[in-house]
């Protein structure tokens, strides 16, 4: 599962990257793109603005596909207090870019999966998909404003072999 | 109406404030910075890398602890960290950083008596519009030493 949570990030990096370059953030000294993995990263009291973090909450596995489907939700999270110029009254206008940069940078819902434990990183033998974005509410917090956008991630578990009758696989890892 | 009257700042504030904490039995904190280099590899950031991080000393610095104002259980306690503004401003020189914000906002903990704590607020008290204490507020982290 990790090798699909982690191809996951990697994808939407790579995409807002391409999509709106002009996103980026300091991250541990590294000037990055404003994307991040909250636990991968040091605990922090508060969200950094105007860039997206991602979290992993429920995970469910299908055992009767003949290999096992992992889904997991990952929870994107971005709030954004506008920009100074406009005194933060612009934060509205600057919640939708980032709703429309989500939207973007979802699409295509399928990338390669990649194992990033090796270097430099192998294509693995499926596909890591996922779901249309559910956007919940603008929530508005003094002068900042966030929104959650929940994804499921569909991801095989695979094996060194194929999958036998039961999806059981000793060395399985998707 | 604004008021125009000369107030030139001597740094006293700052040097009594270096004064007291170190006569309150003022210890050496020490922030947990990322390395200078950075690491931008996809390895980095997905958590698989040692983050290498170093140890920034800071002193003199007390920790107190602090009023916990709605306590939850199984919370850790609260505390309370101040640092002299001349050790926190003496750092932000070295590294050359705009700010001790930005110092701050850089760092990922902060080791007080080989214990790690979480930063979870900064303020600042000032004299003449410059500061010469800050108060980290801080929770002990399940990382422990």
């Amino acid at each position: 599962m990790q090798n699909a949570r982690d191809t996951f990030y990697i994808t939407l990096r790579n995409r807002l990257a391409a999509v709106n370059s002009a996103r980026t953030m300091l991250m541990r000294a590294v000037p990055r793109p404003g994307i991040y993995v909250q636990y991968a990263e040091a605990p922090m009291a508060q969200p950094v603005l105007d860039a997206f973090a991602l979290r992993w909450t429920e995970l469910q596995a299908d055992h009767h596909l003949p290999a096992i489907l992992a889904q997991m939700t990952c929870e994107i999270e971005y709030a954004t207090a506008g920009t100074q110029n406009n005194a933060g009254l612009d934060r509205g206008r600057a919640l939708e870019q980032m709703d429309t940069e989500m939207l973007r940078i979802l699409y295509p819902y399928a990338a390669q999966k990649m194992n990033y434990t090796q270097l430099p990183a192998a294509p693995m033998e499926t596909m890591v998909f996922w779901s249309e974005p559910e956007f919940g509410p603008a929530v508005p917090l003094r002068d900042r404003v966030s929104r959650t956008v929940k994804v499921t991630v569909f991801a095989f578990q695979e094996a060194a072999g194929a999958a036998n009758s039961t999806g059981y696989e000793e060395q399985g890892e998707s | 109406m604004a008021d125009l009257s000369t107030q030139r700042s001597c740094g006293i504030a700052q040097r009594l404030a270096t004064a007291v904490l170190r006569a309150a039995g003022g210890a050496t904190a020490c922030l947990r910075m990322p390395p200078l280099s950075g690491d931008s590899s996809d390895q980095g950031q997905l958590g698989l890398d040692a983050p290498g991080f170093l140890s920034l000393p800071l002193a003199p610095a007390v920790l107190r602890g602090a009023p916990r104002r709605s306590p939850r259980a199984g919370e850790p306690p609260p505390y309370e960290l101040l640092v002299a503004a001349e050790a926190v401003s003496a750092q932000v020189s070295e590294l050359k950083l705009s700010s001790a914000e930005a110092l701050f906002a850089q760092a990922s903990g902060v080791f007080v008596g080989g214990k790690l704590f979480l930063i979870e607020g900064v303020s600042t008290s000032q004299s003449q519009g410059a500061p010469y204490v800050y108060r980290l507020l801080l929770r002990e982290s399940a990382q422990g030493s």
